[in-house]
């Protein structure tokens, strides 16, 4: 089926959250409440259990690199979040009953009826993106739209989106169309521009994003970590202490027996 | 239900509506994929969010260290406060086996109602361990989900199948001491099942450890080398200090659980500072080890284990003081376990937890090797300012 990815270039990003409602409509995600966070225009906050897409707002007090604003030193810049897909996911290798896949199109897919709302995902995505709805007890995130794929059509938010911020598509056709905007964005002077996540050589920790993006400003401004590592990658030393503490176990329970029986009242 | 659109007959498209309303109903069935999340109060699912730590305007690059509106990057833990508590249960449980299986191996005879007694504990605290873990499941009727596969990359997978397996056994071992004749066929294989839990025991106490480092949690993830061995010395303290407790059948036992409960103490108390100092490769990763009610929980685990060891070794034998000392060094395992508990909570709210780490190459880097963060430019923190 080939690996089927997002590309979010969020210098196109209008911030119009057509991508969250879409988001929301077809899969029929319950909503958020409605409160004001201060942020910005972003009153969403965060992805979590009901909200797969997420447009972030940051109101810088500089400029982009090649460009005037009329109103000094200012830029907007607008980022819609989704689940990045990783091409090696924590949420998936830490899932304990294997209800977190890897489907025929690569993307990852919780299963909810095999999910068993351990919520150990939760805490195993370096990007903070899958959560455990409280009063539902299981573990919610993007799904690509698998049931939309499965019938050839694209998925909602990309549908959705007006200026082609969010493109869907084969990932090595995504990736040919990021680098091209890249080079277009420094040719006119926005020097800034880099892809985060496009594959396994600029982000080691997660092999590459099935979902990547198109920044401008470093990944901690839209609340992305600049080094994210897939927890299991370190589980070696874990391991490895635990077979040092065995030896020391034993070595007490048969010392303190040896010793310990040798004593007369 | 019929589908107005798709009927042939002369009839149907006879009653088919002309004025536009030809809607199929099926239109109307929820089938989406969220179709089936199940919602019932919005206010405490979605709380309303805490008010801003950061002035908007500086989260752009000129701050040295700048986050989104000082949003977490990271979820906090979902668990229940008896999560903590299993971990406790999972360390004495798996020592006490341990214990059995040492006195089994080495002298069945003249120990053998501490083997008995360390049997009882193994069983009751597995039964009691696989309680508090079904309580906390979002699904609790799932569990068995568990089961289902192997994935040695889950710790928590693992952890399931070695609970699994170390209840079997000391239920075994229970079952051939209570129903088994002396030399019979079936005390036999209890003693067998024992010496099985016995070696379970040991990742019993020691994989809840690999569960909490095995997360992107800053400070959970920045301990993994050491918290094992927290959690291992920590169960052995547990374990001898509860038999400390119950009153002893010989001098003999008293001296091996006393030793045993020692050895505990002096190595979790040794590994509680092994802890703090793999934490503190990164400032902002310890902090809530030593600040605000983690950091309180934790220095107080640390004074209660120490007391209690101090206690333990001062001469002369005064019951009093034996288990003043068991009641404390049991007060420091539990709260050692809320600390870190806690301190993972704490950690997951703090996006600097994340990125600072991260920064100074204790993210991916720390595997992978490379020498670029994900956006192309030098781990380094903070970065020069390019224009």
């Amino acid at each position: 089926m080939g690996q089927r990815g997002f590309f979010t270039d969020t210098t196109l990003c209008i911030g119009c959250k057509a991508c969250e409602v879409a988001c929301k409509q077809w899969n029929q995600l319950p909503d958020d409440g409605f409160h004001f966070t201060g942020m910005s225009y972003d009153h969403t906050g965060h992805l979590g259990a009901s909200t797969w897409r997420h447009v972030a707002f940051v109101e810088r007090p500089l400029p982009l690199p090649g460009q005037q604003s009329g109103v000094g030193d200012f830029s907007w810049l607008m980022m819609s979040d989704v689940c990045k897909h990783c091409q090696r996911a924590g949420c998936l290798e830490a899932c304990p009953t294997g209800a977190i896949i890897r489907t025929e199109f690569d993307t990852v897919y919780v299963q909810p009826d095999v999910c068993n709302g351990c919520g150990y995902c939760v805490v195993a995505c370096p990007f903070g993106v899958i959560d455990r709805r409280e009063d539902d007890g299981r573990a919610w995130k993007c799904t690509l739209c698998y049931d939309r794929l499965g019938e050839d059509m694209t998925p909602a938010c990309a549908k959705a989106c007006p200026t082609e911020s969010i493109v869907y598509g084969d990932l090595d056709e995504l990736r040919e169309r990021a680098e091209r905007r890249v080079r277009e964005l420094r040719e006119v002077g926005v020097t800034s521009a880099y892809l985060y996540g496009a594959d396994a050589e600029s982000q080691p920790g997660t092999g590459g994003l099935n979902s990547f993006f198109l920044l401008v400003d470093r990944p901690e401004v839209y609340n992305l970590p600049p080094d994210p590592v897939v927890p299991t990658m370190k589980q070696g030393a874990m391991w490895g202490a635990v077979a040092l503490g065995a030896l020391g176990m034993a070595a007490a329970a048969l010392g303190a027996v040896l010793l310990g029986r040798e004593e007369r009242a | 239900m019929k589908r107005m659109e798709g009927g042939t007959s002369l009839l149907e498209r006879l009653e088919r509506p002309t004025d536009g309303r030809n809607v199929d109903p099926e239109q109307g069935i929820l089938t989406g994929e969220a179709a089936g999340q199940v919602v019932k109060e919005l206010a405490t699912a979605h709380p309303v969010p805490n008010l801003l730590t950061t002035i908007p305007s500086r989260s752009g690059p000129a701050e040295e260290a700048p986050s989104y509106y000082g949003v977490p990057v990271l979820k906090a833990p979902v668990w229940l406060r008896t999560i903590p508590l299993y971990f406790y249960v999972g360390g004495l449980a798996g020592s006490a086996s341990m214990l059995s299986a040492a006195v089994e191996l080495l002298d069945g005879r003249k120990l053998a109602e501490l083997e008995r007694r360390c049997r009882w504990i193994g069983m009751v605290g597995d039964m009691v361990g696989t309680a508090l873990l079904v309580h906390d499941l979002g699904r609790p009727a799932r569990f068995l989900n568990m089961l289902r596969v192997f994935r040695p990359t889950s710790p928590m997978n693992v952890g399931a199948w070695v609970l699994a397996a170390s209840s079997a056994m000391t239920s075994a071992s229970v079952a051939g001491m209570l129903l088994g004749r002396r030399g019979s066929m079936l005390e036999k294989l209890g003693n067998g099942a024992s010496l099985a839990a016995g070696v379970l025991g040991l990742p019993l106490a020691g994989y809840p450890a690999v569960l909490l480092s095995n997360t992107a949690v800053p400070v959970w993830q920045g301990t993994r080398r050491t918290l094992p061995l927290l959690f291992m010395a920590s169960g052995v303290a547990s374990a001898g200090s509860l038999l400390e407790l119950l009153p002893p059948h010989s001098a003999r036992e008293r001296s091996v659980a006393r030793r045993f409960a020692t050895f505990g103490k002096v190595a979790a108390l040794a590994a509680s500072f092994a802890v703090e100092r793999e934490a503190r490769r990164s400032e902002v990763v310890a902090r809530p080890l030593r600040q605000g009610k983690p950091g309180a929980l934790w220095k107080a685990a640390q004074v209660c284990t120490a007391a209690g060891l101090a206690l333990s070794l001062l001469p002369g034998r005064r019951r009093w003081r034996q288990v003043a000392s068991s009641v404390l060094s049991t007060a420091g395992a539990l709260a050692m376990r809320y600390a870190i508990y806690d301190a993972g909570d704490v950690s997951t709210k703090d996006p600097h937890a994340t990125f600072v780490p991260q920064r100074q190459g204790l993210g991916a880097a720390e595997v992978a090797g490379n020498t670029v963060a994900s956006d192309g430019r030098p781990l380094k923190f903070p970065l020069p300012v390019v224009s």
